[in-house]
């Protein structure tokens, strides 16, 4: 498959996620009706949509708060500034983001926002520390790429909409069993199992829907940053020297993991197990690298004995 | 009546075809059109530092005129330039003299210690990878473009409408030979 039609499969997906999450939510309100009654359905349905729309204007800079990441501003790096213009030039995007710096010794980074104007791309001091240029900049050509892929803009929507049904669910339990006008005591049995049933799984859906779109639109960046820099070697080696590095990210948990270039935490991390894949973000490091040597016809050294493969 | 029917769905289906594929040829022109802007930006950029840094190695170097008149002359190829491929020989030209100009200040260490050189120095490096990065962007929309009007159905209205196939802008030697990146994610 080449990077055009994975990037029109990708749009289709990303067309196929929107409408799910939009019948999730559906189906969510319908169920909770049973325990809220239908005015209170509606009450929640209008919280949980003023509330999202919050937090999609503010994404960026919620997400800058959560991973304390700073502006950096052009005179103090201009190193860095330089490759992430060549590398915004060569992507076609029609202006260059700026770079949010986290301090922390853990090599990773992510892009993050909404809307256009909010959009940056964020950097821990461990990964500028640790990266040669060649690597640094396969790195920002990544998430240069999450940002023309519009993949930044749609994990964000998700993230927002999970938060959404989150946020909703709790609600409608509170409402439902600690006062409420709940209506349930005359309601069919079974009816009040299959609304028990989606409120439980519909934010665990939701999750699960959130992460499988992370873990394809890895290899799609991963892909588009070797197009880009018509380098993919310096892309595999990016990701070789970060499998080397086994540091976690102080200020990154669930919320914001599948922003990273790698799974910021172990926990996220996870083994190999079938579970543990459902709910990972981030395919393994190891078969990141595979895909690349294999459409750049390359092959880097093996790995030391022992070094974790993920 | 009912064939009368199926020819106007057929007509109707054809058209919105052809309405579909101009769109896209349309909006891949327009593409290569803010591709090769990029470039211009970049080479305009470069064409007005040239003069300060000339300016700046005669002020220790006055008597290496052959090389002073090479930048100049490649300068003004460059800005008569008018196609890509035009700029991309006038490019290469360019790039050989501004070799021959830094070779030149390599034996004026007063030259080359100059914060006003080492500045230009570094201006013009980054002018450099930035035209090489519109470059890629550039010949990526080129061939997308090119591909679109040269294959089918595109092919059969593509002359009539005028589209014509716009030429690539030529790489440095130096550059890496392009990469077909196809891949099958395994997740």
């Amino acid at each position: 498959m080449t990077l055009q039609q994975q990037i029109r499969a990708n749009r289709w997906k990303t067309l196929l996620v929107v409408v799910s999450f939009a019948v999730l939510i559906v189906v969510f309100a319908a169920a909770s009706a049973v325990f809220v009654g239908r005015a209170g359905a509606i009450g929640l349905l209008a919280f949980g949509a003023a509330y999202g729309l919050f937090a999609w204007w503010n994404a960026g800079r919620l997400v800058g708060g959560l991973t304390h990441a700073q502006p950096l501003e052009k005179r103090d790096d201009p190193e860095l500034y330089r490759l992430i213009e060549n590398v915004s030039i060569a992507a076609g995007l029609p202006a260059t983001p700026p770079i949010y710096l986290i301090d922390d010794p853990a090599p990773n980074a992510f892009a993050a926002g909404s809307r256009p104007s909010s959009i940056y791309v964020g950097v821990t001091s461990g990964l500028r520390k640790l990266m040669p240029e060649r690597e640094l900049e396969a790195v920002l050509a990544h998430e240069i790429s999450h940002i023309r892929n519009k993949d930044v803009r749609l994990m964000t929507l998700a993230a927002v909409l999970v938060g959404v049904i989150a946020i909703i669910s709790d609600f409608a339990f509170r409402m439902a069993f600690f006062g409420g006008r709940g209506g349930g005591r005359d309601r069919n049995p079974l009816q009040l199992i299959a609304a028990i049933v989606a409120i439980l799984l519909a934010p665990l859906a939701a999750v699960l829907l959130q992460m499988a779109l992370s873990r394809r639109r890895e290899y799609l960046a991963d892909a588009s940053a070797a197009a880009i820099l018509n380098d993919p070697e310096a892309m595999a080696l990016a990701l070789r020297r970060l499998q080397l590095d086994t540091s976690e990210v102080q200020y990154a948990d669930r919320a914001t993991a599948h922003l990273f270039i790698e799974s910021p935490t172990r926990a996220v991390r996870g083994s190999g197990a079938f579970l543990a894949g459902l709910f990972q973000t981030h395919p393994s490091l190891q078969a990141r690298i595979e895909v690349l040597q294999e459409a750049g016809g390359f092959e880097l050294p093996a790995l030391p004995p022992g070094a974790p493969e993920d | 009546m009912t064939w009368l029917w199926i020819v106007i769905a057929i007509v109707v289906v054809l058209l919105l075809v052809v309405v579909y594929l101009f769109n896209k040829v349309v909006r891949l022109r327009n593409e290569v059109n803010t591709g090769w802007s990029n470039i211009d930006v970049q080479l305009k950029r470069r064409n007005d530092l040239i003069p300060n840094l000339v300016e700046t190695v005669k002020g220790y170097a006055a008597h290496e005129r052959g090389v002073f008149e090479a930048v100049t002359n490649a300068r003004a190829a460059m800005a008569r330039a008018s196609s890509p491929a035009e700029a991309g020989a006038a490019d290469r030209l360019l790039g050989q003299a501004l070799g021959r100009l830094f070779a030149v200040a390599e034996a004026y260490p007063d030259l080359k210690a100059s914060q006003n050189f080492l500045q230009l120095q570094s201006e013009l490096t980054d002018t450099e990878d930035k035209i090489s990065a519109a470059r890629r962007y550039y010949n990526a929309t080129v061939l997308a473009y090119n591909n679109a009007i040269q294959t089918f159905p595109t092919l059969l209205f593509a002359g009539m409408f005028g589209f014509a196939a716009r030429e690539f802008f030529a790489a440095d030697e130096g550059d890496r030979a392009p990469v077909d990146v196809s891949f099958q994610p395994s997740a």
